[in-house]
């Protein structure tokens, strides 16, 4: 107001005064009656606006800057104020929505719900979710709340609005509903893999593994705890758990395996652990592979078998192996000792009779002779090892022959040592030779024997086995029913290792002179060619059970028993000798002469078939089996039995039994064993011109 | 800051433009608005044109009208220029200080 302006005031001037006046105090009435809550103060600094409120100023910028819509509005709905940010969700201007009903903005379908939000009570706060549409007509899903802002008294009524946008957390958590499916779906394919895994590593016998190499943790199959021989406690190993399952012995090889896995990527080996349910050994592979590197500590994944019946048929068959080598090295030797010892034995029975008696020569004499005969029965044992001896097949009821020769057993064992027949269930009868049986027995005895020098007890047993496949092949035998004779002692027992060499020729423990190394060689060849095998059950400082296994026979029959003749029968007739070993031919010429045949010779088969076809009339062939060139003894006797049938023919081998199977000799001709003593050549070409006489009286039998 | 709340469809036809000066937020700025926007519906609906302006926001626009209190109503038009002052909670008391009721008809 200007005060320097002095002319009387003309009457609008007054008006305007008046005016000013009244609004002046108008504007004091409304500061006392508190209708204002801010001022304005003009200053130098321009003008400054005061809120009677400052203290709000901190929540305002809060509302301003955070990520939620703030709206206050009047309890008919009209937006009184917002904050950028719910201007922001609906997309419309902040200024064009002051003074707005917030209903315009109201999905329709969400009226109701936003009507019950507005209308209830002042109390507490209260919430919904909705839809707003924006400016592009989208519906936008917001979490409302609201509370009513206390005024004081009589005031009209103001809610306080808060709106969240739910647009972002409802596509994330679609995003992740999406997510969780995608996982669910790949944890069960895994899951399924996982398991036709196991089935299929179950069905092969192989338990998995996971090794964690920073936690130290091994999580196991169920087939990886059997193998192991946990039972009960499912959930992982420790590393040190696990370790102590192997043998002390070869817990180094496994420490080594995983610290090499390490650096190569991968693991296998095969160790021995000890079972924790049955404290059983057992020979486990483990084959495995780094599978995840993080850092130095990877993780190791595989999977485990166990192999101890794998082990055993390799190494049954690697021992069977051996013993077929063994044998065939004993059998070549054999033979060719087998001629020797004709040769020597021939020259001796010649020379016998040309001896001085003086009682010295007589005495030199006698030990040469014991000694062919010696060198004979080591011959017959390096023959039945080799299985070559032989054989007659009957049907044999074991308990019975052990019984007959009881008092001979008795007399072998000695004074210090008990033996014990147990009485069996049945008379059972299997398919052997009974002598070479009784030698076996002895054999077994005598071993029994030697193994208890301070006594004990022996006893011999016999029972019916049932031979399963599995077991068959382990044992190399047929699978069927078997007897079993078992001799077992109170002595001192074998190692493992001494066990598995007993039944090579020549091994022995026992001193110098005291053992050959043949009796169970011997025992060997004869059980095995009777289609039989071994067992030995035997431990250091308890004993030794041996068991012989013979095929089960309900055919009663006997074989015939034959006995050796042991005189010298002189004859007549032309005897041809075929041998291509000189000394041998030589000694069965001069044998053969002095018994009274005229001999004609032949060193092999072509020569001999020259020689009858001389027409030189020969009554007897006596023909060696194996000879070189293209005609053996077998097929000359065969061809000579077509041409001349009334020809009597005589066979001679080294070689007897079943190694002659694959060329059956006709039913007729007799073979003769060698080495054969003037004697037993005596009676078997005295035998075998007695067959032929008989057939040419007969000639419809084919002679006995 | 000034903000326009005029309703939809207002025609320029010698109605009622008014200025309401706020302080933000503050209890009676918001009251006034509720109030003015209320009073004009019922009195002058289709004939009122509003314009909010927030002087925290925008001090300097307070010396055009003299502004010293918050809030404070003006009327711009018709002329002359009318002044309200407080958070127009009695109608009566702005109804007269518009001008849209005499005061003599009080
Ligand atoms: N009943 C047994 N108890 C302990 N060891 C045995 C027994 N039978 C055989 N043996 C072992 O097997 C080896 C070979 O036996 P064997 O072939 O009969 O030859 P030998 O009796 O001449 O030594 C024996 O030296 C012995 O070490
Ligand atoms: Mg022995």
């Amino acid at each position: 107001m200007d005060r320097s302006f002095s002319p009387p005031l003309s009457q609008a001037h007054f008006d305007d005064l008046l005016e000013r006046l009244r609004e002046a105090e108008e504007t004091l009435d409304a500061i006392r009656h508190g209708e204002v809550d801010a001022v304005v103060v003009g200053g130098s600094s321009g003008q400054k606006v005061y809120t009677l409120e400052n203290a709000d100023r901190p929540y305002r910028v809060i509302i301003e800057q955070m990520r939620e819509g703030a709206v206050t509005l009047s309890a008919d709905g009209t937006i009184l104020y917002c904050n950028e940010r719910f201007a922001d969700i609906l997309g419309h201007a902040r200024e064009s929505l002051i003074g707005r009903e917030v209903l315009h903005f109201v999905a329709p379908a969400d009226t109701p719900v936003f009507a019950e939000l507005m209308a209830h009570g002042p109390a507490s706060g209260r919430s919904a979710e909705l839809s707003l549409i924006n400016a592009d007509s989208v519906g936008v899903p917001v979490n409302f709340s609201v509370v009513d802002l206390d005024m004081g008294q009589d005031s009209a009524r103001l809610l306080c609005g808060v709106v969240t946008d739910l647009t972002r957390s409802r596509q994330r958590s679609h995003e992740l509903a999406a997510a969780n499916a995608r996982l669910a779906a790949e944890i069960d394919v895994r899951r399924r893999a996982e398991e036709s895994l196991e089935v299929a590593l179950d069905a092969a016998g192989m338990g998995g593994w996971d090794l964690d190499l920073a936690q130290g943790l091994i999580h196991g199959s169920k087939r990886f705890d059997e193998i192991f021989g946990r039972e009960g406690t499912p959930g992982p190993w420790l590393v040190g758990e696990l370790l102590a399952r192997f043998l002390p012995e070869d817990r180094p090889a496994v420490q080594a395996g995983f610290e090499a896995a390490r650096r190569v990527g991968s693991i296998e080996f095969e160790l021995r652990i000890e079972r924790l349910a049955d404290g059983a050994r057992r020979w486990i592979h483990v084959k495995g592979r780094v599978h995840r590197q993080q850092g130095r500590n990877g993780r190791l994944a595989g999977v485990v078998s166990d192999v101890t019946t794998r082990r055993m048929t390799e190494q049954q068959l690697r021992q069977a192996q051996k013993m077929e080598a063994i044998g065939q090295l004993t059998g070549g030797i054999a033979h060719d000792f087998n001629n020797l010892l004709m040769v020597i034995g021939g020259s001796m029975d010649m020379l016998e009779e040309h001896m001085p008696g003086d009682e010295r020569s007589r005495r030199y004499f006698a030990a040469a002779r014991q000694g062919v005969e010696r060198g004979a029965l080591l011959n017959r044992q390096l023959l039945a090892f080799s299985r070559r001896q032989d054989l007659r097949q009957e049907a044999v009821c074991i308990d019975d022959r052990v019984h007959s020769f009881q008092g001979l057993l008795e007399r072998a064992l000695g004074e210090t040592i008990t033996l014990q027949l147990v009485e069996p269930e049945a008379r059972w009868l299997c398919t052997t030779d009974p002598h070479q049986l009784e030698t076996a027995i002895l054999n077994l005895a005598i071993n029994a024997r030697d193994a208890m020098p301070n006594g004990g007890t022996v006893s011999i047993s016999t029972r019916r086995v049932v031979v399963d496949s599995e077991r068959a092949q382990s044992v190399g035998a047929a699978a069927g029913n078997y007897v079993a004779v078992s001799i077992a002692d109170t002595g001192e027992g074998m190692t493992p290792d001494v066990a598995s060499k007993v039944f090579e020729p020549f091994f022995t423990t026992k001193a110098v002179g005291k053992g050959t190394g043949l009796g169970l060689s011997q025992v060997y060849g004869f059980v095995r060619q009777s289609d039989g095998f071994i067992t030995i059950d035997s431990t250091p400082g308890q004993g030794t059970t041996m068991t012989l296994h013979f095929p089960l026979t309900d055919d009663p029959e006997q074989a015939r028993a034959k006995d050796d003749a042991a005189v010298t029968l002189r004859g007549t007739g032309s005897v041809l000798v075929v041998e291509d070993d000189a000394s041998v031919r030589d000694i069965a010429v001069r044998s053969l002469g002095d018994l009274g045949y005229t001999v004609f010779e032949a060193s092999h088969a072509q020569s001999a078939l020259d020689v009858v076809a001389s027409g030189v009339g020969i009554d007897l062939v006596f023909s060696d089996v194996i000879m070189p060139g293209d005609i053996g003894g077998m097929e000359l006797v065969q061809r000579l039995r077509r041409s001349h049938p009334a020809m009597a023919l005589l066979l001679t081998s080294g070689y007897t039994g079943q190694a002659m199977a694959d060329q059956p000799r006709p039913a007729d001709v007799q073979l003769l064993a060698k080495p054969y003593t003037r004697a037993t050549l005596s009676a078997a070409v005295d035998a075998a011109l007695e067959k032929a006489r008989a057939r040419l009286r007969d000639p419809g039998k084919p002679g006995v | 800051m000034s903000v326009d709340i005029t309703p939809e469809g207002f025609a320029d036809d010698g109605s009622y433009n008014l200025r309401l000066y706020v302080a933000g937020q503050t209890p009676k700025s918001l009251l006034a608005i509720s109030n003015l926007k209320k009073l004009c519906e019922e009195h002058l609906a289709g004939r009122y044109r509003i314009e909010v302006v927030d002087l925290l926001v925008t001090p300097q626009l307070a010396a055009g009208d003299q502004i010293v209190a918050l809030p404070t109503l003006i009327r711009t038009l018709p002329p002359p220029l009318k002044r309200v002052i407080g958070d127009l909670s009695n109608t009566e008391k702005v109804l007269v200080g518009l001008d849209i009721r005499r005061r003599d008809n009080l």
